[in-house]
């Protein structure tokens, strides 16, 4: 961990808590820095009160990948306090320039070392859901490298699940994102990895390096269905096919 | 059909069909018959389909082309337009398809309609176009254009065959009874990666709404849907442009894949 660490931690943390874009990190920060300084940031959260609930898999599609030049997913965090209610209204005023996107999420039905190499994340899964994804970049622009999308906890913005289902065959489900009941962005569960469990095993080496715990009733949203969509003042619902639907209204 | 072939319209008939004959894409044909007159650029196809037909084809189905809201919106037109399947054009899932045939292909994944009764009216809804669907089977489209560097406007993929080239169909039928295609996802990958994702809903809200569309459009025009004809529906995601020899897979959820093997060998069937 580098000395600066904390200082753009606190950088990223009071652009989120302000509503207020910040530039980029300096360059050359290396993956493992970026991730210490999510971790500062998230501490930052907890010291608040806030407690964490799950995961986030980002850069999980092949195309995604291919633009940031990675191999790997990335992973954020998610509290308590970045949940929406399904139905629920979000004060844009709270984020700098938020985005929609379309998930699926799992939730884990017991805990899972990530350290043990016998570890099987897919069969510790109890159940999935739909969900909404709003995702908001601290930095100008929703402009990043890799290690400022990662500091910035992926950015990761709030999140709203459906209703939860036993795990079916998830490989191809049908997905849609409506914005005022007009359908905005058509896609499959297969834009995540080709599969979507084969992103959720790519989390257990990530955290097993960066120091994610796994544990029982963590919700791991898988990664983003289609591209995402800016979000505006409107109801925007997800539907996955055989899942249901979550809705999130956007409001002033 | 073809009532007032206009010097315009021959010129470009014979504009396109000397680059299929050729193999060398063409200028667009906007320049002749006008960037929006349908009714023309239909012409236009109809003189170029009647030269097929004489070479011993048969017209065997119809593709409905522009069916997603953002394709429309960036040609700048409210309705899809619709081309002719011939007997040439068809391939077997995994049938190697040799690359010769083709000048600058892309690859859509999409759902194809195989009719049990002809639909011959001018306002048929989907309760007709389910009546009258004997099966459906994934299918992957292999669109083409004879226009150099796809620099295509409406008038010029009307013109042009609605921009068909060959198509890919799976082998296991399903009836459409309980079926709702809107909900079908859709993954089309090369040699293993996704390339392409997509959903039933994509296709003007639902496939079968693209096939009614068909139906009335073409009964207006005079030449109805048949019995035994196959529908390409339009395409459930985006296209992909096809660089080298290699194979497509399109996985449709409930509705089995379909595999497009393209051969640069010459591909002997």
């Amino acid at each position: 961990m580098t000395t600066s660490t904390v200082p753009l931690a606190v950088r990223l943390h009071d652009a989120q808590r302000n509503a207020e874009a910040t530039p980029q990190l300096p360059e050359g920060i290396s993956i493992d820095e970026a991730y210490a300084i999510q971790h500062a940031l998230l501490d930052q959260r907890f010291a608040a009160g806030e407690r964490l609930v799950g995961t986030k898999l980002g850069f999980t599609s092949r195309a995604k990948m291919v633009q940031m030049g990675v191999s790997d997913i990335i992973v954020g965090q998610l509290t308590d306090a970045m949940r929406v209610n399904d139905g629920g209204e979000v004060r844009l005023s709270t984020l700098v320039h938020p985005r929609v996107e379309p998930e699926i999420v799992f939730r884990l039905g017991r805990d899972v070392d990530p350290t043990d190499p016998l570890a099987d994340i897919v069969s510790a899964v109890d159940a999935v859901a739909p969900a909404v994804e709003v995702i908001d970049s601290r930095y100008r622009d929703f402009k990043f490298n890799l290690a400022d999308v990662i500091a910035d906890n992926t950015s990761g913005g709030l999140f709203a699940i459906g209703g939860w289902l036993p795990v079916g065959d998830v490989a191809n489900r049908a997905v849609r994102l409506s914005v005022n009941g007009k359908d905005v962005q058509f896609g499959s569960t297969a834009a995540i990895l080709g599969h979507p469990l084969r992103a959720l095993r790519q989390l257990v080496g990530i955290a097993a390096k960066q120091g994610f715990p796994l544990r029982a009733g963590h919700v791991i949203l898988a990664g983003a269905a289609t591209a995402a969509v800016p979000f505006g003042p409107s109801v925007v619902r997800v539907e996955v096919a055989g899942l249901g639907s979550v809705t999130v209204r956007g409001v002033a | 059909m073809v009532d007032l072939v206009t010097p315009q319209i021959q010129s470009a008939a014979d504009r396109l069909q000397d680059a299929i004959d050729t193999g060398r894409p063409c200028a667009p044909v906007r320049d002749l018959i006008g960037e929006h007159d349908i009714d023309a650029a239909y012409a236009v196809q109809e003189i170029l389909a009647a030269t097929r037909l004489d070479a011993g084809n048969k017209i065997v189905g119809r593709k409905i082309g522009l069916t997603s809201d953002s394709v429309r919106s960036q040609l700048g037109v409210s309705r899809p337009d619709f081309g002719s399947l011939f007997s040439d054009m068809s391939y077997a899932t995994g049938e190697p398809v040799p690359l010769e045939r083709l000048l600058q292909p892309r690859v859509e994944a999409e759902i194809a309609f195989v009719l049990k009764q002809d639909i011959d009216n001018p306002h048929a809804s989907v309760t007709d176009v389910l009546r009258a669907t004997d099966f459906v089977v994934a299918a992957i489209e292999i669109v083409d254009s004879r226009v150099d560097n796809w620099d295509i406007r409406i008038a010029d993929t009307v013109a042009d065959n609605a921009s068909s080239g060959l198509y890919t169909l799976g082998c296991a039928p399903f009836s459409l009874n309980g079926l709702d295609l809107a909900q079908v996802g859709m993954v089309l990958e090369h040699e293993g990666e996704p390339v392409s994702v997509g959903s039933g809903a994509a296709c003007m809200a639902n496939p079968v709404v693209a096939v009614a569309w068909l139906a009335r459009e073409v009964a207006r025009r005079g030449t109805p849907l048949k019995a035994g004809e196959v529908v390409l529906s339009g395409a459930l995601g985006p296209m992909v442009p096809v660089k080298a020899a290699g194979v497509y897979t399109a996985r449709l959820d409930g509705l089995g894949e379909v595999q497009t093997v393209f051969t640069d060998d010459g591909g002997a069937r």
